[in-house]
């Protein structure tokens, strides 16, 4: 590397977003790729030199100053490189070599990552850390989108430093989160090793605590539950070529009433005696911010929270969308709708919908309340995809494409329909429900499906005839399962976490057992880790706690608190909660312990033992052989020999899924570098039979 | 001393603090029942156990108390 010409070292947060940095700020459009050791950077010439090299999203992270032996609690600390802190390093260490080195031979720095708290963490660590301390002479690229014309703007209107207050917001973010993190894992898993001399990885954290507590909370309300009896009367009644079904007025509690009314009213005829009909306009949706992109993302096509984040991301470097990681639900006109229509228009799928906008005479979106200060909503910049999209990327593009062109759309206008029948003296409904007008649904396109349910056209004194009432028993419902979308909407309303980690956060739940399943359930791991933060440090799992420090936080972003004395308080904080695990170790080391050893059990178990019906199905080992088997937990009590074979190699776990062939239990096996398939246990299966014949 | 039905530890009447909570919640439910129903504490239990919406601890505890006839305090009829 031999570099004699002085230069600008810009650094982006990605590689991705480094070559399309240079090749926007390259004259002609050119950047040179180069490749050190395995680090690509690029070189461009505009006013002068510029050299833009990449990071790896985090090169720095915070980490225990002291090795061992390690204090309790472990309040010193540092930002160091992650090869450092961590098992498994990959390629940092050479990446931040390659860094310094041309740092040395730059006379100016830009620091060019994405505009928000991690990007701002990333660019300031490798300015102070990487390259000597040029955090205070860098300037800023500030940008929504990776096109040409953004960032070409965004380099001739550099910020003239970094936004420290960002920074420093962030970074405290980040320390505050370790300390909790680090120190309260640390000690519940401490507790669990010391009951059952064996390690469980066990962790809480800030955010992971009260976000558990939300779902124990509700797994608690439905674990609980128990079902009231009602009554409904449902009237099959006939009305020209249609048949209706009328619901009765009234919810009936007790049995005998309602069977009482319905043979009251059974073999008379119906009478319309009112028709209500209300129209209601249904506005335009609010373009989307990170959450609700996730949260429409699981609802229509059930993908997970964090792959949603990771589609749009790679969709924000291929500039084809703006920045995802936004909580603003504002578009603001700078961004040129015009624009966008027109370039969106050149888009097969999007030629008549962008048209039909391009075509009103003023264009306003429908905005919602939240901004963000450093981006815009998330939205299409009407770049081509280079190549047809596949998967979640394609359905998210797709996805933000038309949520932008129906924010711009009209309301759609509906009507609900109630129709009173009297049969008998007794008041039955009729409900409809129809889209009178699209409106901006016509933008949603299938996305945007309503309920429709129109009724006939009914005039009040029309007599109707009954074919048939008949009571039915129906339960009350225990309160709904969250799901991914509607628990990370929940962590939204109640400000715990930000837009950035709260997918990851729901991942670290799954991951460490304490929930599992798409409708979530908290395991009973999940509940004794709530549990014992509820009793020995009620303050960490609450969401008053959580919601005051990212309070702080903002004020920090502000300009308003200082960071060290937000740590200091948060410190405070923590110590005594930490004294109280330490002395209560034992209790939680037990309870931990029986259920994580439970978590790990119930990971294996498959069903119900088809042979002696008391016991269950488990994958384990032989004692003799080592060999894995399917067999029933009473095997070794000697009262039950029902046994299966399974594949030695690779990695085998329940389905919880019947066989579609014979309705017996299946196993997933999945052999190392091949796919997997689902075994039925049924010898005599005979999808198996053919299987073997094959 | 562990829970009538599971092994946790005994909170108040022989259960753990999961399974009372379900048995306080069965016990109280039971008047709505016997008067929408005209149902015996026994085949309520029954009921209970066999119902989709009822809770997990609850029909634990139903269960229970069906297998060792236990009968409460509430609805000898």
């Amino acid at each position: 590397m031999q570099r004699l010409e002085k230069y600008t070292l810009i650094i982006t947060e990605k590689p991705d977003a480094a070559s399309r940095i240079a090749e926007a700020l390259g004259n002609n459009g050119e950047a040179r790729k180069f490749t050190e050791n395995g680090v690509p950077y690029y070189e461009a010439h505009r006013d002068k030199k510029l050299i833009v090299v990449p990071a790896l999203g985090h090169l720095y992270t915070v980490a225990a100053k002291k090795k061992k032996p390690l204090e309790n609690p472990i309040l010193d600390y540092a930002w160091v490189p992650r090869y450092e802190a961590e098992r498994n390093p990959s390629r940092i260490k050479t990446w931040l070599q390659v860094i310094a080195k041309l740092g040395e031979e730059a006379d100016s720095f830009i620091d060019a990552c994405d505009y928000d708290i991690e990007g701002s963490i990333i660019g300031y660590c490798i300015l102070k850390y990487t390259c000597g301390n040029r955090e205070n002479e860098a300037k800023r690229m500030k940008y929504s989108t990776l096109t040409k014309e953004e960032l070409e703007k965004s380099y001739d209107e550099l910020m003239p430093q970094l936004d420290f207050n960002l920074i420093n917001a962030g970074l405290a973010r980040h320390e505050v989160d370790w300390l909790y993190g680090i120190n309260l894992s640390r000690a519940l898993t401490a507790a669990a090793k010391k009951a059952g001399n064996q390690y469980i990885t066990l962790s809480t954290g800030r955010v992971q605590g009260p976000t558990l507590k939300f779902l124990a909370l509700r797994e608690r309300n439905i674990a609980s539950f128990v079902p009231n009896p009602y009554w409904t009367l449902k009237a099959k009644i006939d009305f020209g070529d249609n048949v209706l079904e009328a619901n009765h007025e009234r919810i009936f509690e007790v049995e005998a009433e309602a069977k009482a009314t319905a043979t009251h009213c059974k073999s008379r005829n119906g009478k319309i005696t009112r028709i209500e009909k209300r129209q209601f306009r249904q506005n335009p949706p609010f373009p989307f911010d990170l959450s609700s992109l996730q949260v429409e993302a699981y609802r229509l096509f059930k993908i997970a929270p964090k792959q949603t984040s990771s589609a749009a991301q790679k969709l924000y470097l291929d500039a084809l969308i703006s920045y995802p990681r936004t909580s603003s639900q504002k578009l603001p006109a700078q961004i040129g709708y015009q624009k966008i229509l027109k370039n969106l228009a050149k888009i097969r799928e999007y030629t008549l919908l962008a048209g039909e906008l391009l075509a009103k005479d003023h264009l306003k979106p429908n905005e919602g309340k939240k901004t963000d200060s450093a981006h815009p909503a998330i939205y299409p910049t009407g770049k081509k995809p280079a190549k047809p999209l596949v998967g979640a990327e394609k359905s998210i593009y797709d996805l933000v494409v038309r949520r932008f062109l129906s924010t711009f759309g009209d309301s759609a206008l509906r009507q609900t329909s109630k129709v009173i029948l009297e049969i008998g003296g007794q008041n039955f409904t009729l409900s409809g429900m129809q889209t009178l007008k699209q409106g901006w649904l016509q933008f949603y396109g299938s996305l945007g499906i309503l309920r429709e349910n129109p009724l006939p056209s009914m005039n009040e004194g029309d007599e109707v005839s009954v074919k048939k009432i008949r009571p039915e028993g129906e339960f009350t419902e225990p309160p709904p399962r969250y799901n991914p979308s509607s628990l990370l909407r929940k962590m939204d309303q109640e400000n715990v976490g930000t837009k950035a980690t709260r997918a990851g956060i729901l991942q670290t739940l799954y991951e460490r057992k304490y929930i599992h399943g798409e409708r979530i359930t908290v395991t009973e791991l999940g509940f004794e880790v709530t549990d014992v933060l509820r009793k020995y440090c009620p303050s960490i799992a609450s969401v008053e706690f959580t919601r005051r420090l990212e309070e702080k936080m903002s004020e920090i972003q502000q300009g308003k608190e200082n960071k060290s004395g937000v740590i200091a308080e948060a410190v405070e904080i923590l110590k005594p909660v930490i004294a109280s695990l330490k002395e209560n170790e034992k209790p939680i080391g037990e309870k931990l312990f029986r259920a994580g050893r439970q978590a790990t059990l119930e990971e294996r178990i498959i069903g119900e033992c088809p042979t002696c019906h008391s016991g269950k199905l488990i994958i384990t080992h032989s004692k003799r052989t080592g060999k894995r088997f399917v067999g029933c937990s009473n095997y070794f009590k000697g009262t039950c020999k029902t046994a299966f074979p399974l594949p030695q190699r690779g990695f085998v776990k329940p389905t919880n899924k019947s066989c579609k062939e014979c309705g017996w239990m299946t196993v997933l096996v999945w052999p190392k570098g091949k796919r997997p398939w689902n075994l039925c246990l049924n010898p005599q299966c005979s999808q198996k039979r053919r299987s073997i014949k094959k | 001393m562990s829970c009538k039905v599971c092994n946790r530890a005994v909170i108040e009447e022989g259960f753990c603090e999961w399974h009372l909570l379900a048995y306080r919640n069965l016990t109280d439910r039971f008047p709505v029942w016997q008067k929408a129903m005209e149902i015996t504490w026994k085949d309520y239990l029954s009921q209970i156990a066999e119902n989709s919406s009822a809770g997990n601890w609850v029909k634990e505890v139903a269960k229970y108390l069906i297998e060792k006839g236990e009968n409460t305090n509430v609805g000898k009829s």
